[in-house]
């Protein structure tokens, strides 16, 4: 559980608009843990999470991910390269609507494919077992001749998850991934993350407005304000103090069960 | 000085300029009643217009800074100043007088310039020449009917495989005609170079592509078919990268976290989106291509609109009678059905 699988060191991001919205964040993600990004709307939460796998570039600093750091990553190749082994789920899913489940999950596989063959849909046998394995561990794979946008919110979020997984990567990062939802989907979406976090031991960076779904999720909490760390420990001693600081004074946590 | 406020000033001064310049020129031809030989002399002409716009530009400047606002300054001030000032009726305002003056200037040189008259219209010789026409058009002359439904069968096969055959390129074309797409510098200046091909060609009528490969080609549907096809790429082009620059965020970033090159990119996140309306387009485009067939057979592209010509040539007017039912017929039920496959593909 200790040894850093990502090190985030003096991370800058400064949009060409001149906004500044990650300045001098530094911190280690360790393998294997359960890692909650939290932070006001617009503290930087999810800048942060696309500058670990190159969706967005960053300004300034180092990310090491295996000997290698993903900042400087400039070819095209090198940046697929990491991609598939960082896998990510969004707030509004961002699957293919009018695509199937199955041909959803196998987006997966576009890093493994070569370019040709994806186009002509020429995925291989194996690859669709395991995007139909992956349909069964997230319990949707009944559902995988369906289109994609016939789902629910929760369904899809969990296809998500599997096409993630398709990729087998080492880190699942989550941005809000129950923002969308209703209270009780949010359950069944973040049982699953911790599935994924426990029993394939892939490590999860997950962004999350809800305070009490910290403390059920996360094994360690980092609190971003304003683009800067302001917290990092253990998400049972977030106190009412710490509350306040990352949210603002005054502000009121909501409860969801 | 914000580049927005920079071309503000430039349409502005364009605007009023030619207005004040349509004035000066219509002054000046009333004082001196020129000939039309002399009308011909372009040079002098020119320029008068052009220092008329000039003096025009400054003087509308001048009115701006002194508080009265001209119309161009009223059409492109930024819309939040036109938020923000107090509503009045037109009457009250300069710049509503200054458009009235203008439009009404353009309607009186209008009348001469398209020497528009009322006795021409009502003329008891022209009016029988009309009576002969519409009777005979109203009494077509069906033995030609054969010959009009294989012309009319030419012309829509000539309109259908000028959109088929534009399909590819658009389709391709339509990638690098897309902002969003084409982010990269070097990628956007070829997008810039696109776009401006695009503008050129479509700023070609159809009917002049016609013209060029009729002489090409030679007279016939091939030449007409080739002018279409020139014409649809170019439009359908625009349309698609329209589509295509509309396109949600989502599926693109939720394709590229996978580790997707830009052409799985394209494949998979962007033409899923775009399908529908392309497929609407491309009907659409074979319905107006069959009306536009027709027009480019009156100057050799074969079908429907060649057979037309000649028989108006010889003022035929039965005949004509009949090929106009049968073109009326035919691009209705067009116009019909690719209204009803648009609405089912939404």
């Amino acid at each position: 559980m200790s040894e850093p699988i990502l090190s985030i060191k003096n991370l800058e991001k400064t949009y060409p608009n001149g906004v500044q919205a990650l300045k001098n964040v530094s911190f280690d993600v360790k393998k294997g843990e359960f890692l909650v990004i939290i932070g006001l709307s617009g503290s930087g939460k999810s800048t942060l999470l696309r500058c670990l796998n190159r969706l967005h570039d960053p300004t300034g600093g180092s990310v090491r991910f295996h000997e290698q750091d993903i900042v400087q990553l400039s070819t095209t190749s090198e940046i697929r390269n990491l991609r598939k082994r960082i896998g990510m789920i969004f707030q509004h899913f961002n699957l293919i609507p009018r695509h199937t489940v199955l041909s959803n999950v196998l987006m997966g596989k576009l890093a493994y494919t070569p370019t040709w063959k994806s186009i002509f849909g020429l995925f291989s046998d194996e690859d669709k077992a395991e995007a139909m394995k992956y349909l069964n561990l997230v319990g949707i794979a009944e559902k995988a001749y369906i289109r994609a946008d016939q789902l629910s919110g929760g369904q899809q979020q969990r296809v998500a998850i599997a096409r993630a997984l398709t990729q087998n990567p080492q880190v699942l990062l989550a941005d809000e991934p129950v923002a969308s939802l209703d209270p009780a989907t949010c359950h069944t979406v973040m049982d699953y993350l911790r599935k994924v976090n426990q029993e394939l031991g892939i490590t999860i960076i997950c962004n999350l407005h809800f305070l009490s779904l910290v403390r059920i999720y996360a094994t360690r909490v980092i609190a971003l304000k304003g683009g800067q760390l302001v917290y990092e420990g253990d998400p049972k001693s977030i106190d009412q103090a710490w509350f306040e600081k990352i949210y603002g004074e005054g502000a009121k946590e909501v409860h969801i069960n | 000085m914000k580049s927005g406020e920079k071309s503000k000033i430039f349409r502005r001064s364009i605007l009023d300029g030619v207005s004040f310049a349509l004035f000066v020129s219509v002054i000046l031809s009333l004082i001196f009643n020129p000939t039309d030989e002399e009308l011909l002399n372009l040079e002098l002409i020119s320029i008068i217009f052009f220092g008329a716009m000039l003096a025009g530009a400054v003087l509308s400047h001048v009115l701006n800074i002194a508080g009265y606002k001209t119309f161009g300054e009223n059409l492109f001030e930024p819309a939040y100043v036109k938020a923000q000032s107090e509503a009045k009726a037109w009457y009250n305002t300069f710049w509503g007088w200054h458009l009235f003056t203008t439009i009404l200037v353009l309607f009186i040189v209008g009348i001469f310039k398209s020497k528009f008259s009322m006795y021409e219209l009502l003329d008891e010789d022209g009016f029988e020449g009309a009576k002969r026409l519409f009777k005979g058009i109203f009494s077509p002359n069906w033995a030609v009917l054969p010959a009009a439904v294989m012309n009319i069968i030419e012309t829509v096969f000539m309109a259908f495989m000028a959109t088929i055959l534009a399909i590819p390129f658009a389709f391709i074309l339509s990638f690098t005609a897309a902002k969003n797409i084409m982010k990269h510098p070097a990628a956007y200046s070829f997008y810039m170079f696109i776009r401006t091909l695009l503008n050129v060609t479509r700023s070609i009528e159809a009917l002049v592509w016609a013209i060029i490969f009729s002489v090409w080609v030679g007279i016939g549907p091939f030449a007409g078919m080739l002018a279409l096809m020139i014409h649809s790429i170019a439009s359908l082009t625009k349309q698609y990268s329209e589509m295509v620059e509309t396109v949600s965020e989502g599926p693109i970033e939720g394709v590229q976290s996978c580790g997707a090159s830009k052409l799985q990119t394209i494949w998979f996140a962007i033409v899923p989106q775009v399908m529908l309306p392309y497929i609407s387009f491309t009907v659409y485009r074979w319905d107006i291509n069959v009306r536009m067939a027709t027009i480019i057979g009156l100057v050799g592209g074969g079908g429907i609109g060649t057979m037309l010509i000649k028989y108006q040539g010889q003022a035929m007017w039965p005949e004509v009678g009949t090929i106009i039912v049968v073109i009326a017929a035919v691009v209705w039920i067009m116009d019909q059905a690719s209204a009803y496959i648009r609405e089912a593909l939404k």
